[in-house]
């Protein structure tokens, strides 16, 4: 089953830069004061690959991992749901989902998994 | 801070050595580089080694005191360091800080990686460690993964093609099967990888749109030099090379966080931190070596350098400025592409490759003809430490 996205942003109390991941003090002002923010909405692709050469711990013949912006500002990585380069285009909508991506150690680990739409 | 020159320099051959063990290929490359210099018996103050994974893939740490005791080096300084693909850049640096200041006056600085030990899903993971273990690493990642998100982005802002790919991993291999220290030393041809039916085989795609001979081999190798006061410089045999110049800069670990990702900034800030040390220009430089783990980092650092305006190295690479013989030969020794990447060597075989250069050691077809000055670019992470030097022949 599909769950709700666990990750957020951090919004500067100071000058508002939104960062993913987290920094201790921001990358513009410096200021050490965040806001936590949900990513919000669908996505926009920014870029991706279709990865071949997989490291240790995937069984997969490929996978596609990019980078999408949410409608709120957020720019995150995640894996995308796709069999051909030629079904993703940049600047496409994609939907995010919170999946398992990876075993590590055995454990399941979730993370986002984009949906083109 | 006084001058420091190169004055020994020395490597071994690059590529899968299954009869060397990680200590091995650090000991030949350091005797050579010894040698060079004609220390004979002699001793040096300290030792900086450059190492990625001696931990991950060799299970051996505290490669630095291991180093000193197979050398009989005793009571050498010694550590390692380690700073992902960028580790020789920063140990030449260290060992530079060193001499500069004025606390040590013959120091050793060797970078080597064994990374055909473990399987190349393994070697994949090691490498994939340096990126985000949250935001990056946990959705399988790799380092030719990041290069093809860059590739996308950079070809449609910029207008590089697949045939501006092709035209680089042509050129490095070309020079690379005339350097005996290159891990790859076939040719290839444009109809053995592009187009035609075979090249599907000979050259599938590893991390779109970026295929196998865009990226660099996984290789074992080591490389070293030794640093000392330009005062001192001619009680060697060898014309000392001046290290004229360092930078050193980072950007954000995300790739996703830089305002603009085809943007290399610490590359940027590096190469201009070199220049500006050296009081040089892009233009004075005659022969660089940049890191083109990816075909497509040899275009956007020719650019971020200063060779070329942004979004021009492709041009300049079709007009054959940066071949052998052309404006500025870039990669003469094969590059990363051809010469390989073990991790923790690369920095250090750069300047080594511009050490000989600029002593006008190497064959005719390698030799950049009157070449005084010579740059490198040591690319950590995915840009996000970057090391760049400029050298300069000195007198003899």
């Amino acid at each position: 089953m599909k769950k709700k996205i666990e990750i957020v942003a951090f919004k500067c109390k100071k000058c508002g830069k939104l960062h993913f991941p987290f920094h201790d003090r921001c990358l513009a002002c410096k200021s050490r004061e965040f806001d936590q923010v949900a990513p919000q909405g669908n996505a926009k692709l920014i870029t991706f690959s279709q990865i071949f050469n997989l490291p240790w711990g995937f069984d997969n013949r490929f996978l596609f991992v990019g980078v999408a912006e949410f409608e709120n500002g957020v720019k995150a990585m995640g894996q995308i749901a796709a069999n051909a380069p030629e079904e993703l285009k940049l600047g496409m909508t994609l939907k995010p989902t919170w999946d398992v991506v990876r075993v590590i150690s055995g454990e399941n680990v979730y993370g986002l998994k984009f949906e083109p739409m | 801070m006084r001058p420091v020159a190169i004055v020994g320099a020395g490597m071994i051959p690059f590529g899968r050595r299954d009869d060397d063990n990680l200590m091995d290929m650090l000991a030949y490359a350091s005797l050579n580089a010894l040698d060079d210099a004609g220390l004979g018996d002699k001793g040096v103050n300290a030792v900086y080694v450059a190492n990625m994974g001696a931990g991950m893939l060799n299970h051996q740490m505290s490669v630095a005191s291991a180093l000193v005791d197979r050398l009989s080096l005793q009571p050498a300084a010694a550590e390692s360091i380690e700073n992902g693909p960028a580790s020789g850049g920063s140990a030449i640096k260290n060992g530079l800080l060193a001499v500069a200041s004025g606390y040590y006056d013959l120091v050793l600085v060797v970078g080597g990686e064994k990374m055909r030990d473990v399987s190349g899903w393994r070697a994949t993971d090691f490498v994939a460690s340096m990126t985000h273990p949250t935001a990056e690493y946990i959705y399988g990642i790799t380092l030719p993964g990041m290069a093809g998100m860059f590739t996308r982005l950079y070809m449609q802002k910029y207008g590089v093609t697949r045939e501006h790919l092709v035209q680089v991993a042509i050129k490095n291999q070309e020079m690379g099967a005339l350097n005996p220290y290159a891990h790859v030393e076939s040719r290839i041809t444009h109809e053995g990888i592009v187009d035609s039916w075979h090249s599907r085989v000979n050259n599938p795609p590893v991390a779109d749109p970026l295929r196998l001979y865009d990226v660099c081999p996984v290789s074992d190798g080591a490389a070293a030099v030794i640093l000392a006061p330009l005062d001192l410089a001619k009680q060697f045999k060898k014309t000392p090379i001046v290290i004229a110049g360092f930078g050193q800069a980072t950007d954000t670990h995300s790739l996703q966080e830089r305002e603009d990702p085809t943007d290399l900034k610490a590359v940027t800030l590096a190469a201009q931190q070199a220049f500006e040390m050296a009081k040089m220009k892009p233009s004075d430089i005659h022969v660089a070596e940049l890191h083109d783990a990816f075909t497509i980092l040899e275009i956007a650092e020719s650019e971020h350098v200063g060779f070329f305006k942004k979004g021009e190295g492709a041009k300049a690479l079709e007009q054959g400025k940066t071949k052998f013989g052309g404006q500025i030969p870039i990669n003469v020794s094969g590059g990363l592409k051809a010469r390989g990447h073990p991790v923790g060597a690369t920095g250090v075989a750069q300047v080594v490759d511009i050490v000989w250069q600029l002593r006008h050691e190497l064959p005719k077809d390698r030799q950049v003809q009157n070449a005084v000055n010579g740059l490198t670019v040591n690319f950590g992470g995915f840009g996000n430490n970057v090391l760049s030097f400029v050298l300069r022949r000195g007198e003899k």
